[in-house]
């Protein structure tokens, strides 16, 4: 079974789903001045947007982080994702080309890091593993470091 | 081991000449302004200047060409070039990836040919050397590929080569006949609307003149000659496939030398395409919709990098008989293609493919039928994709076979993928809400070294044998896992 994230990773969703709001509101409210100025009612494009920002943060950051999880052995690593669209993604560890481990603003307020795994393949050559919190996150990254080196492939 | 270094050599001077020719047609651009220019000299003046310009490019071409040295050091290959901004790039032998050799008409005339170096770094990180000497071409290669055979013995020192595939000219010539390409059509059309302005232009004065016999005489003739247009623009676009198949493929050859394949082909540029054995990454075979059904196919191999082609995947044998294609991939080291063990997905990739296909004609046909009520006599089309769906499961079929994944697909023309499991870089198991609805998920399988479609994915399995395939692709080991994982 998949182990669940970080649980300050909903906290990241949460400023992400922040920021998207902000854009989203920003556009409302310039249409509301439009629609504003041709004598329509007030709130016709803010109401539906403060809609939009209320399920940006408050509702679906909590759904999107129960459908991540990700488990890690010595042959393989497992990312599970998407709230619509599930993805489960099974990367070997052998076939690991380089690992980074990153960490934007709000992750590193929110005192969690993405450990991102560089496969040769072309599509899905990027495997992220996002909302570890620091520790684990390096300890991920080691365990796969000292698998490669064991296994060249 | 490393080869001895050797001094720095120059291209072949024969080079020169080639430069000279090759730029010809610039140079006569040049001429002809200069001879406009000095028109009332006289013939004597146009001659003048002619040995002049072709001097002045003979000297420019002299001093490049001196310029140019290549060395192979200690392991490495030092190009240097540059009249005044000296040039200098090292390129070690084990960034080398390919070193490929081709034959332009000309040079093929001047008996050059030019050695292309390809290090995976891009086009800006290739080095060509234009041209040297066919033995020095074999030697250059032999010697980069760390064979380091001597210049003496480069003509005993390479492997027995097996020829495992070739085309001869009726072979290219039916190939050809299923090249039909429907550009030229389009070509063809553009130019009778041009031409017809034209002539229409030009007799404007002579239908006047004609009055109006002349006009029904002409309403008479249109049919006519949207059928011979429609008749010549089959005629070109067979005979237009055929010339270009010609072109290229003229004299395919595959051999196996040790280990790698090398393609060679082409009439007037012969180009020539090694595949390490070792980077080949699956093998996919397509049938096309009429020549499949004649039994031909082709065959591509997935190379990892360091190929010519931009998509990673290298044509080995374009037409083929399933016998051939059977010798190829096992010259590769692949098992043949057996559709026998494949089993079909689900049910529900039948459902999915009609409402993902159908669906949406449907919705158009009902859109525009509302508007326009006549335009309902269009619904029956809309049971054409539904048919292909109906057959698009018994048409995509997967299974482990031995320590491959082989997977089939299509319903009009065909594909058929073969990837070592010890190829398969990752794997997803990804279900979209319909997918979720009919208990079905999509396998996407990522290798190295193409991108985009034609990837070997299995769409719509059901999700109980999602997993267990998605593990045994991974674990090398055939059959499914007990411990399953959710």
């Amino acid at each position: 079974m998949l182990a669940p994230l970080d649980r300050r990773f909903v906290n990241v969703l949460r400023w992400r789903g922040a920021v998207q709001s902000l854009a989203v509101l920003a556009v409302a409210g310039v249409g509301e001045l439009i629609l504003a100025d041709r004598g329509l009612p007030n709130g016709l494009a803010v109401v539906p947007a403060l809609a939009i920002a209320l399920w940006l943060t408050m509702v679906a950051p909590a759904r999107k982080f129960v459908h991540w999880g990700f488990a890690l052995d010595e042959r393989e690593l497992q990312v599970a994702h998407g709230w619509l669209t599930r993805v489960h993604t099974i990367v070997p560890i052998g076939r690991v080309q380089h690992i980074d481990l990153s960490q934007g603003p709000i992750e590193r307020a929110c005192g969690v890091a993405t450990v991102v795994l560089h496969t040769a393949g072309t599509d899905h050559s990027r495997v992220a593993v996002p909302g570890l919190s620091r520790d684990a996150a390096e300890g991920v990254r080691d365990r796969i470091r000292a698998a490669i080196g064991a296994s060249p492939w | 081991m490393v080869s001895t270094p050797d001094a720095a050599r120059r291209l072949h001077p024969g080079t020169i000449a080639l430069r000279i020719v090759v730029k010809a047609p610039q140079n006569m651009a040049g001429l002809v302004a200069l001879s406009a220019a000095v028109s009332r000299g006289g013939l004597l003046m146009m001659a003048g200047a002619g040995a002049l310009v072709l001097a002045v490019t003979a000297l420019v071409t002299w001093v490049r060409w001196r310029s140019f040295t290549y060395r192979i050091a200690d392991g490495e290959l030092v190009i240097a070039d540059g009249v005044l901004h000296r040039n200098r790039r090292s390129i070690p032998f084990e960034r080398i990836q390919d070193v490929s050799i081709d034959q332009k008409l000309l040079a093929r005339l001047f008996g050059l040919a030019r050695v292309r170096i390809e290090t995976g770094g891009g086009e800006a990180d290739e080095a060509s050397l234009d041209s040297v000497s066919l033995a020095e071409a074999a030697r250059l290669r032999a010697v980069l590929r760390g064979q380091d055979a001597p210049v003496e013995m480069v003509a005993q020192a390479t492997p027995t080569r097996d020829v495992i595939f070739a085309m001869d000219t009726r072979r290219v010539l039916t190939m050809g006949l299923f090249g039909f390409s429907l550009v030229w059509i389009g070509v063809l059309f553009a130019a009778i609307n041009q031409l017809g302005d034209l002539v229409g232009l030009d007799w404007k004065g002579w239908w006047n003149w004609a009055g109006i016999a002349g006009r029904e005489a002409w309403a008479l003739a249109t049919p006519l000659l949207v059928l011979f247009a429609a008749v010549a623009a089959l005629a070109i676009g067979a005979v237009s496939g055929v010339a270009r198949t010609f072109f290229v493929e003229h004299g395919f050859r595959l051999e196996r030398e040790g280990g790698r394949l090398r393609r060679v082909r082409g009439l007037t540029t012969r180009t020539e395409v090694v595949v390490s054995l070792r980077r080949i990454q699956l093998a996919l075979i397509e049938r096309g919709l009429v020549s499949g059904r004649l039994g031909w196919s082709a065959l591509r191999l997935q190379t990892l990098g360091g190929s010519d082609d931009a998509g990673g995947r290298q044509q080995v044998a374009p037409f083929a008989r399933d016998d051939e294609v059977t010798r190829v991939l096992s010259a590769a080291g692949f098992p043949a293609f057996d559709p026998l063990p494949l089993r079909p997905v689900a049910f529900g990739h039948v459902v999915r493919s009609a409402l993902l296909r159908g669906g949406l004609p449907l919705i158009g046909v009902a859109a525009v039928s509302w508007f326009v009520p006549l335009a309902s006599l269009a619904l029956p089309l809309v049971a054409i994709p539904v048919v292909a769906a109906l057959l698009a499961r018994r048409r995509h079929r997967y299974a482990i076979v031995g320590d491959t994944l082989q997977v089939m697909r299509g319903v009009l023309s065909k594909q058929a993928w073969i990837v070592p499991l010890a190829h398969v870089q990752s794997v997803s198991v990804t279900r979209s809400p319909l997918q979720r609805l009919l208990g079905i998920a999509t396998v996407r399988v990522d290798t190295a070294g193409a991108k985009g479609v034609g990837r070997p994915d299995i769409s719509d399995l059901a999700v109980e044998d999602a997993y267990p395939l998605a593990r045994a692709l991974l674990s090398g080991r055939t059959g499914p896992e007990r411990d399953m994982c959710g």
